[in-house]
């Protein structure tokens, strides 16, 4: 409500004049280009999240990374492009010495606003050990981090407890990568710990100017910022939950760019929006059927085996992704090291297969429960595989629910409920390195946060402990296509989908950068 | 009129502190664990206990209650340990974007359709008023959140006229902002005011002292806005305030529809999250504000038609 008080700017006056008074064009172009003409560069994209935290130790959710990139520094970073790669960002060189030792050498002259001074290897050792002292939620993404040692200023050495390859790609390169300033966190909280939404000092090009809950972050140009000049003036980036409201406000010219939904493909591919380009890439997401073997009903492995035949893949995502998705053979999309070329049990299944391990397991009139979330897209998937599995005998009911049940019902810390759930329908995000979301389905989850299939395996566990250490690629690959083998061989699994990420952006406003799964890398985005 | 004044403020208080309770108890009798959401499949259970005493969640069911009203009593609501900010500060930053919306909503709603309703009383039968009958009732069957849609697809996208999302900064772009969704609610309360009024009217204008004031050769329009105006516009008086309630919810699907900050939006994602405190602080600001109006209407009421007063 203060801001009836604020100066009527130009801008508003145009919109307002332009909107009340009917005058809607300005010189023959719509509204959001006159405003983009008078103004500086300034790119307008949609973020799916609401942000949570700005602080990198304490991340939330991945698209927060999108933020961070841009206010802090860090040693590497992804490469734009559309493979999984690194390249050096404050760190002028950086290099393994030995499995548990990397040494660093940073950058001269990355200023920290706020008078707190350059950013030393000081600041690098205080920014990765807080993730580790604050028990931080996502201090697993430092693997076996021990401690960084200080050998100058500018150079440091990352020490590990034991080695962990993962670290190239899931750690210095991603949110726990960023450098904080020791002296700006500490004066702000006192003991190091997370600042939240209030970042004391900012490090990168941007700095972030006003963030309103629900409404906008504004990221401007960091005046104490001496390296490359980055594309626009300004970022505004407007948290927008709902795709469909996402996709309108692109084609209402509120937004230049923007995930779409995978059913929107066709129609912004058939009948594309003025000057826009559609975009799709691999995500790093993955979804699939669990089955609970610990159920009374799911005990059988033939049982699990002949719901696996039983569910067609094709058709559940010709139904619920327009047909616009692939199928997943596993857990690990293309692209990443351990990816399978092809799942066990084919896509399309095998209702004949499926009715052959039923009869095996002696079981007829089977009536089971599928959870998922409340979603249209969760519930068009179950009732997918509800009329699927009718065709072997099998009746499905359906509990859909909202985020706060459903993220809990096979924890066993939260009741019983985990011992009624049969059938469960999962989404889960990932990062760019097997060890991430191979890492959910060892033993030592089962009925915790993940692993509600309650699946369980001594060679699995074993390959998950070689993944984390081993060093050769294909060594690894060959590992992990066996650790998804023995998932799906356990019945217990039913793969559907790595989703995908379309984006959209207007040709001609910007030039897009992304990182292979299509996050936005906004400090490559150029404005043309 | 103080005896009354007096009895409305403490139903209101009961209202309030029963709404109160039984969202307290409700929203913990439903399945979820703020700890496992917020920290998500990588928390430990320390880590989850951790959050659980911050948040007072490992206390009594009597113990957290009894908090919850002391610390209210004290004029806080809270602390949002998920966003790291007093519950106070966030529901009032999320609140006046929905007050906005709904005193805008009703603004022009009021605005179009009291001379509407008038014109149609005064009209009967006539075209004008059939039309008027028609529009009203098919405005009445859509629903705002469909109306929302259509018309940002028709404002916002096809004549690329108004935005699609958010609120604007500032006054003039504020209003901009709030057109669209202020319509989409707006229209069905056109329907059904401009229908109150007109009903009313119809029976105001066949009282005696109507009747009486033509004889004196008043003008009609005179009649209807000094002497028929008053009695007619109780109803909607009395509606408009248990209205509120109605344009609350209706704006938790506009919030959603153009990607508004508001109390609409903040409750869902709190709900979602299980995020206890702010649920309970902005259902409770919202279940003040929707008693808040009901009883400034039957006040107004009672100003308008001293017959209210004398029967309390």
């Amino acid at each position: 409500m203060k801001n009836i008080l604020d100066p009527v700017s130009r801008r508003n006056f145009l919109k307002a004049g332009a909107a009340l008074g009917g005058g809607i064009v300005a010189a023959g172009m719509p509204l959001s280009q006159a405003i983009w003409a008078a103004e500086g560069k300034v790119l307008k994209a949609r973020s799916a999240i609401n942000y949570l935290t700005f602080d990198p130790g304490f991340y939330a959710l991945n698209h927060e990374v999108d933020v961070m990139n841009c206010i802090y520094s860090k040693l590497t970073r992804y490469k734009p492009g559309s493979h999984w790669e690194w390249e050096l960002e404050a760190a002028e060189k950086i290099e393994q010495l030995d499995p548990t030792h990397i040494r660093f050498r940073l950058r001269k002259g990355i200023k920290f606003t706020g008078g707190h001074g350059e950013l030393t290897a000081k600041d690098v050792k205080f920014s990765f050990e807080r993730v580790i002292k604050h028990n931080s939620p996502v201090k697993v993404d430092w693997g076996s981090l021990d401690h960084v040692d200080i050998e100058d200023d500018y150079t440091g050495v990352i020490v590990l407890k034991t080695p962990f390859v993962p670290l190239w790609l899931i750690s210095l390169p991603s949110a726990v990568g960023h450098i904080v300033s020791e002296e700006a966190v500490m004066k702000a909280t006192k003991d190091g710990g997370t600042f939240g939404m209030k970042p004391p000092a900012f490090s990168g090009p941007y700095a972030i100017a006003d963030w309103k809950p629900n409404q906008y972050v504004v990221l401007t140009r960091n005046p104490e910022w001496s390296g490359p000049k980055p594309g626009f003036d300004e970022i505004r980036i407007l948290p927008i939950g709902d795709t469909k409201a996402a996709e309108r406000a692109y084609l209402a010219g509120d937004i230049d760019y923007s995930v779409i939904s995978m059913d929107s493909v066709a129609t912004f591919k058939d009948n594309p929006p003025a000057d826009t380009k559609v975009e799709e890439y691999q995500s790093l997401n993955f979804s699939w059927i669990g089955m609970n073997v610990d159920h009374p009903k799911l005990k059988d492995i033939n049982v699990r085996k002949a719901i696996q035949w039983a569910i067609n893949v094709s058709q559940i995502l010709d139904a619920a992704y327009s047909g616009q998705a692939a199928p997943a053979t596993g857990i690990i999309p293309p692209g990443v090291i351990g990816h399978r070329d092809k799942s066990l049990v084919p896509p399309e299944g095998d209702i004949e297969k499926a009715k052959e391990f039923l009869e095996k397991a002696g079981v007829s009139d089977l009536a089971l429960t599928i959870d998922c979330l409340n979603d249209s897209t969760s519930s068009t998937i179950a009732q997918t595989v509800q009329a699927q599995l009718s065709q072997v005998g099998i009746s499905l009911e359906i509990n859909s629910q909202d985020g706060g049940s459903f993220w809990t019902v096979g924890m066993e810390s939260e009741g019983e409920r985990w011992k009624d759930l049969q059938l469960i329908l999962l989404p889960y995000a990932s990062l760019p390195d097997p060890y991430y979301p191979t890492s959910w389905f060892v033993q030592a989850q089962v009925g915790q946060a993940t692993n509600w299939e309650r699946f369980r395996s001594e060679r699995y566990d074993q390959l998950a402990a070689e993944g984390a250490i081993t060093e050769d690629p294909n060594a690894r690959a060959t590992l992990y296509q066996e650790m998804q083998d023995l998932m799906e061989d356990s019945g217990a699994y039913r793969f559907l989908t790595h989703v995908g990420e379309p984006i959209v952006y207007r040709t001609r406003k910007i030039q897009t950068a992304t990182r292979p799964d299509g996050y936005p890398l906004y400090l490559d985005f150029k404005a043309i | 009129m103080w005896l009354y004044l007096l009895k409305r403020l403490a139903l209101a208080i009961a209202i309030i502190a029963i709404a109160v309770t039984l969202l307290f108890l409700m929203i913990r009798a439903v399945p979820g664990d703020p700890a496992a959401i917020l920290l998500g499949p990588r928390a430990t259970p320390e880590m989850k206990a951790q959050l659980h005493h911050q948040m007072g969640l490992d206390k009594p069911l009597v113990v957290q209650i009894t908090t919850f009203f002391g610390g209210l009593l004290r004029g806080d609501l809270g602390f949002d340990v998920f966003g790291q900010k007093p519950v106070a500060d966030i529901v009032f930053e999320q609140l006046p974007y929905t007050i906005e919306l709904v005193l805008f909503s009703i603004f022009w709603a009021v605005v179009v359709a009291v001379p509407l309703g008038c014109y149609s009383a005064m009209r009967r039968n006539s075209l004008v008023d059939q039309v008027v009958g028609v529009v009203a009732v098919a405005t009445l069957a859509i629903p705002s959140f469909v109306m929302a849609v259509y018309a940002l697809l028709f404002f916002a996208v096809t004549l690329r006229w108004l935005p699609a999302i958010g609120a604007g900064d500032g006054f003039w772009d504020g209003l901009v902002h709030l057109i669209l969704p202020g319509f989409a609610i707006g229209i069905g309360w056109v329907g059904y005011i401009s229908r109150l009024v007109r009903a009313s009217m119809l029976e105001v204008l066949g009282e005696n002292h109507i009747r009486m004031a033509r004889a004196f050769g008043i003008s009609e329009w005179r009649i209807v806005a000094r002497y028929a105006m008053p009695l007619a516009i109780l109803p909607t008086v009395t509606i408009l305030g248990v209205g509120i309630a109605w344009l609350l919810s209706s704006a938790v699907f506009i919030e959603v529809v153009f990607a508004r900050p508001g109390i609409g939006a903040l409750i869902v994602n709190a709900v979602t999250a299980r995020n206890y405190p702010v649920v309970m602080g902005a259902v409770l600001v919202t279940t003040i504000l929707i008693v808040a109006a009901t009883t400034l209407s039957d006040l107004i009421n009672a100003f308008l038609d001293p017959r209210t007063r004398e029967k309390l």
